[in-house]
């Protein structure tokens, strides 16, 4: 054989061979299809326009570190848990979707995370539904947020030790299934600690005018007003307390507040002496958070909130899953899964293998005033973190 | 010390003003021109954020209580001029079917611009703090807005029943024809009033602000609790609006103490006896 033959021949066999590579380094890490269930439209739009920008960007930083390709989709809830259904329902069976984050919404989230569960994917949500990782777990969902439980102790014990003179307690409850868990949950404090609970005011999840509430928790002279309601209302009854002048007359804790985006919402006239329970604050000094901060300030130019810090590490931590199992579905990744520890922006997370629940801190912060802030964004102090979860063995949640 | 229930039915004296003020636009539309105006919850919305940019960016409120209305009442001006009066002859169901479609603009718009998280709007430092009554307390912007309801109730009264507008536009919508022939302009009586209504939305927006601040998603809310306030009063009478905003003022208040959880409730539930009782409603004519 000639030289010239030997040349052709390697020649060929190069062209052949990096022909064939792409195809083959394909197969070795396919590309992984991601679907971030979001309400970007719609009435919670204010929570899903941030959820999306933190899953787009931890899927743009893991495209990179994992050095494989990732489909992200959006299915657009628009604040509608029948339309989020009808999305995923579609995408599992017209795509074969597997791998689902996201819906903010708590009946939202138990209905995708069945669906999930019966086409054996994997679905991860920030949903605060105690149910979730209780009575209606399954082995397909995993919930980021702490449950009722963990955020009536982490705010209201250290603010009954923070105000030792505080002996009368008035709550004002949305009255569905959530809210009566944090009243619930709020009752076995106060009986647990000796103190009294003088009052509750129930109101509909329409409401919008606290005057009449704040009246009866008025009449009853308590220490402290309990506001265990969220989102609109819960700033709507927070305005309306400071505009009757509640917060000079007693201390005011907002138990669930969506965190920084609700602060800057309300403004640092309404925050002032205020307590907040939160599930993430950018002011958290951990290396992952430091790393998240970081990120948003180069990709958005904000600071981080809790939609988006909640729907970045979720992504990220499924999305690294995937990577390291190379499973995309089913029982192997929902292992790995399991009992998996990881630094997240509130520190080391773990996700408990019984219920799928991540075991994090939450925050009791407390609203500074104008002229206190660092910067624009600085509206309180963390005066309190830490961790509370019902026991694995009291969990209600068979697997 | 004050009884709680007392307590509440001046507190609900003070909503049921703030409720006046909220539906009288949207039943001097549908009185005087037998207009369905289901972009008026949008255009309380839009006064909520032009309050919000003008007192972020002047720090004056009381310059968004005069600007904010007026800047409001001439874009309902020209959008009459240019789309309203075009369907005034079709039937209800195209008037929801247009003004649906300028709020669902509207508050897209509003996303867009001002985003979708809420903003806050401080009180006037004027109107801060409160009147105690023993363990009670009445925030005095809410007894300004009171009497400024009072006030504006008092002048659209003398508006249309002692000025040649009113009598003008009072015939008008008794019969159009009749009014033309008079050789009065109607249609520029009808965009006149149209925008009158459409700014007393924008009015109670402005001063619901410091109470409720700036939503992208309150305008439906709103729209809800003004037809209300509406029906119960009779579609299209003023003294209807100002009975019927008491009332349902003081039944939210009071149940409130009764049945909190029922307080919303019993707002439809008293809209459904009046709609059995007077299908016109309290004040509305067959």
């Amino acid at each position: 054989m000639s030289v010239r033959t030997h040349t052709a021949t390697f020649a060929i066999t190069l062209l052949a061979g990096s022909l064939l590579a792409t195809p083959l380094m394909a197969q070795d890490k396919p590309a992984i299809d991601f679907y971030g269930v979001k309400s970007v439209s719609g009435a919670f739009a204010s929570y899903g326009k941030y959820a999306e920008m933190g899953s787009q960007l931890a899927v743009e930083e893991m495209q990179e570190t994992l050095g494989r390709e990732i489909n992200y989709t959006t299915l657009d809830t628009e604040g509608n848990a029948g339309r989020a259904i009808r999305k995923v329902q579609e995408a599992i069976n017209q795509e074969d979707a597997r791998l689902f984050n996201g819906a903010t919404l708590s009946s939202t989230a138990l209905a995708i995370g069945k669906e999930v569960n019966k086409a054996g994917g994997v679905f991860m949500t920030p949903a605060g539904a105690d149910e979730l990782t209780g009575s209606e777990c399954n082995a397909s969902t995993f919930r980021w947020s702490v449950p009722t439980y963990g955020a009536i102790r982490e705010t209201l014990v250290p603010l009954i030790e923070k105000l030792p003179d505080a002996k009368r307690w008035y709550t004002i409850t949305p009255e569905y299934v959530f809210g009566e868990a944090l009243l619930q949950n709020a009752k076995k404090v106060f009986e647990e600690y000796g103190l009294e609970h003088v009052g509750n005011s129930y109101h509909s999840l329409q409401e919008q005018e606290f005057s009449g509430y704040l009246t009866n928790a008025m009449s009853t002279s308590p220490d402290v007003l309990v506001l265990l309601n969220f989102g609109a209302q819960s700033s709507n009854a927070l305005r309306q307390a400071r505009n009757f002048g509640l917060n000079e007359q007693m201390d005011i804790v907002m138990v669930w507040s969506a965190g920084l985006d609700q602060l800057q919402e309300l403004g640092a006239d309404n925050v002032e002496g205020i307590y907040f329970g939160a599930q993430y604050w950018h002011e958290v000094d951990t290396p992952m958070n430091r790393h998240l901060v970081e990120k948003v300030k180069a990709a958005y130019d904000i600071t981080p909130n809790y939609p988006l810090a909640a729907d970045y590490i979720m992504t990220r931590t499924m999305l690294e899953a995937v990577d390291a199992t190379g499973a995309s579905e089913g029982p192997e990744l929902i292992a790995a899964l399991e009992g998996l520890t990881y630094q997240g922006p509130t520190g080391e997370e773990t996700i408990r293998a019984a219920d799928h629940q991540v075991i994090k801190d939450y925050y009791l912060l407390l609203g500074k005033g104008q002229a206190e802030m660092d910067d624009a964004d600085d509206f309180a102090d963390i005066i309190s973190s830490g961790h509370s979860f019902v026991e694995e063995d009291k969990s209600v949640c068979q697997l | 010390m004050l009884n709680v229930y007392l307590f509440q039915v001046l507190n609900g004296l003070g909503l049921g003003m703030i409720y006046f003020l909220i539906s009288v636009g949207l039943t001097l539309i549908f009185g005087l021109l037998n207009f369905v105006n289901f972009a008026h919850g949008a255009f309380f919305l839009l006064g909520s954020y032009l309050c919000y940019t003008l007192v972020t960016l002047t720090g004056n409120f009381w310059l968004a209580l005069i600007a904010g209305p007026l800047v409001i009442a001439m874009l309902a001006w020209a959008l009459e001029r240019s789309l309203i009066q075009r369907i005034y002859h079709l039937p209800h169901t195209f008037q929801i079917l247009v003004t649906l479609g300028i709020a669902l603009i509207i508050q897209e718009l509003s996303i867009m611009i001002w985003g979708p998280v809420g903003k806050s709007v401080p009180t006037p430092e004027l109107l801060q703090g409160v009147v105690r009554f023993g363990n009670f307390a009445y925030p005095i912007y809410r007894l300004f807005l009171i009497a400024f309801s009072a006030g504006v109730a008092i002048l659209l009264w003398l508006l249309l029943e002692r000025t040649r507008f009113g009598a003008l536009v009072r015939a008008g919508s008794e019969s159009t024809e009749m009014v033309s022939l008079l050789g009065s302009n109607i249609f520029r009586l009808f965009s006149i009033t149209f925008a009158l209504g459409v700014g007393l939305a924008g009015l109670a927006g402005v001063l619901s602000a410091p109470l409720r601040g700036a939503h992208p998603f309150i305008g439906p809310e709103v729209l809800g609790l003004a037809f209300v306030v509406v029906v119960i009063g009779g579609m299209g009478s003023f003294s209807g609006a100002l009975v019927a905003g008491l009332l349902v003022g003081v039944v939210q208040s009071l149940m409130t103490t009764l049945w909190p959880q029922g307080a919303s409730l019993m707002i439809y539930a008293a809209m459904a006896v009046v709609i059995l009782l007077r299908p016109y409603g309290l004040f509305g004519r067959a």
